[in-house]
């Protein structure tokens, strides 16, 4: 092997050996498996700075609370993965939080099974710190029929967003819920209806966070995020059908 | 063959012989006995056995009130009632559709079994889900047991059992149908899971701790002597109203404050547990469950519709 391209070969491989990932805290058979699809060659590290916080047991499969907070890591989130790793479906959200939103988010999921429950948060340098944690369920709450299709005059509440802002002592706190059915295509034959896309801005309009939500996310959305400034914000969701909703929070 | 066989049999006794729910009924009034469980959770070493169940032996027969969470736990009731009396079971009251308290009712076959007819209809819809759930917790123990349901419909009122005069009461705030049962010869109230004492009190089907609260103060009015909660032990003071209201005002208020706060369910989860409370089992474990059924309705509470 002449010394250019041995020279190549170190480099592009450079940032998979700079870093050591360290054990897995919560071994599960899919890990390799989902780390190759969404992480792919990038250097990553298990990281307790990054906390993964649900309930020890999910007791309701079909709403189970997650919590993400990446803010104790050094330099600049560019982007949160989440996913339930042995979901029929894995991926929950995929955030991406400018420089006015903390790298914290709560979001209410469905687990069909005991499962890890991950999140892969890169950072500016290029690395993928992975957070972990366990759930145990008895499960079926992928497979479990809608709450919201058995509700009469639910199609008229599609879309439809209560909202609320919390102040803190350094941020200020919005919350969401959002009436969706979120259908997996999992239940009864009825296929994928789902919010993906949801987009926070200024009055300016200017993009503040992105999040793309999968169906792993539970039916009327539960969102939380964490907002440096306590300023007026849009909030805009398309759903896989192509239906648009807007709110406005003062 | 037949030494072989001798062998299995031996040697799978011990296992059948664990399986056994050794019931003894605790006299807590003249004709009026109680069986104790265990303020612990459900578990494959104790078979579900965390419930109070109990009867009555009057002139006309014997009422036994609820009949606990299995088949096998129906028929050791049964067979412990026989110990204490000759005198036929001759009605079956349940005081709510959980299976804890009301899938016994198959060693009762031959009974009438009474219920609100509210409790007929849960434990219609929810009963075998919730059996199967109880199979998943504590295993073998469930072996056989299947839903039966109440073929009487009870209404509120006094019911006559020779000297006995039951007054029954409906209410709502745990299961959605509650009966509690005031014994006005003896002074004993059955409250059913209206009532936990020192076990943190569950809410699946609660419709509201505010309605629950107001609920228990009407039938801490009553001229009761006895208490007997639907889990915890047997008490002859207001103790367990005291500790009930003072535990479901808390987790009210808790839940309140929380959603006022914009807290997720996660940071309402890790709140601490106040230190009065430390006598009672299984509270972080019930905040848990309580917070998933009951914190949509208070986050909903403080937030406007936003969509333009
Ligand atoms: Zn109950």
């Amino acid at each position: 092997m002449g010394r250019v391209p041995l020279l190549l070969a170190m480099l592009l491989c450079a940032p998979a050996f700079a870093v050591d990932p360290g054990p897995d805290p919560v071994p599960s058979v899919m890990w390799e498996f989902y780390r190759q699809q969404w992480l792919m060659d990038a250097p990553y590290q298990f990281d307790a700075r990054v906390r993964v916080i649900a309930p020890p047991f999910a007791e309701d499969a079909r709403q189970v609370p997650l919590q993400v907070d990446a803010r104790a890591l050094p330099g600049t989130v560019q982007r949160i993965l989440v996913w339930a790793e042995l979901n029929p479906l894995p991926k929950i959200v995929d955030f991406q939080p400018g420089p006015q939103v903390l790298p914290w988010l709560a979001v209410r999921i469905r687990i069909e099974q005991a499962t890890a429950l991950r999140a892969a948060v890169l950072t500016d340098d290029g690395i993928w710190h992975v957070g972990s944690t366990l759930i145990d369920a008895a499960g079926g709450g992928c497979t479990a029929p809608s709450v919201v299709r058995s509700e009469a005059g639910w199609e008229e509440r599609l879309g439809q967003v209560l909202g609320a802002r919390f102040p803190r002592e350094d941020f200020s706190r919005l919350r969401l819920e959002v009436s969706h059915p979120m259908d997996n295509g999992l239940v009864g034959g009825v296929p994928e209806f789902y919010i993906e896309h949801a987009e926070l801005r200024d009055a300016q309009g200017q993009v503040l966070a992105t999040l793309e939500l999968f169906p792993a996310v539970s039916e009327n959305p539960n969102l939380s995020f964490d907002l440096r400034r306590a300023e007026a914000l849009r909030l805009s969701l398309r759903d896989n059908n192509g239906n648009t909703f807007d709110a406005a929070i003062d | 063959m037949r030494a072989l066989l001798l062998v299995m049999l031996v040697v799978s006794l011990p296992s059948q012989a664990d399986l056994e729910y050794r019931l003894a009924p605790r006299q807590v009034a003249p004709d009026t006995y109680v069986f104790e469980g265990s303020t612990e959770n459900f578990s494959r070493a104790n078979g579900g056995n965390i419930v109070n169940t109990g009867f009555i032996v009057t002139e006309a027969g014997v009422v036994v009130i609820d009949t606990g969470p299995s088949l096998r736990y129906g028929r050791a009731m049964r067979q412990a009632i026989g110990l204490v009396t000759d005198k036929p079971v001759v009605q079956v009251l349940l005081t709510h559709h959980h299976p804890d308290h009301a899938l016994g009712s198959q060693a009762f076959a031959d009974v009438p079994i009474a219920a609100l007819s509210a409790t007929r209809e849960l434990l219609g819809e929810e009963g075998d889900a919730l059996a199967e759930n109880l199979y998943r917790l504590v295993g073998d123990w469930m072996r056989g047991t299947q839903v039966r349901l109440p073929d009487q419909a009870l209404e509120p009122g006094v019911r006559v059992f020779g000297s006995h005069s039951l007054r029954l009461m409906a209410f709502s705030g745990h299961s959605g149908a509650d009966l509690a049962i005031l014994d006005e010869r003896t002074g004993v109230l059955f409250a059913g899971d209206l009532l936990f004492y020192q076990r943190a009190l569950t809410t699946p089907h609660s419709p509201g701790l505010a309605v629950w609260r107001k609920q228990l103060e009407q039938l801490q009015a009553t001229p009761w002597q006895v208490l007997v909660a639907g889990h915890g032990p047997v008490a002859r003071d207001a103790k367990p109203f005291v500790q009930m209201l003072d535990y479901l005002g808390w987790l009210d208020g808790l839940l309140r404050e929380s959603a006022q706060a914009g807290l997720e369910m996660n940071e309402v989860i890790a709140t601490p547990i106040p230190p009065r409370f430390a006598a009672i089992s299984l509270t972080r474990y019930e905040l848990i469950r309580s917070v998933s059924h009951l914190y949509p309705q208070y986050e909903q509470a403080v937030m406007a519709r936003v969509d333009r």
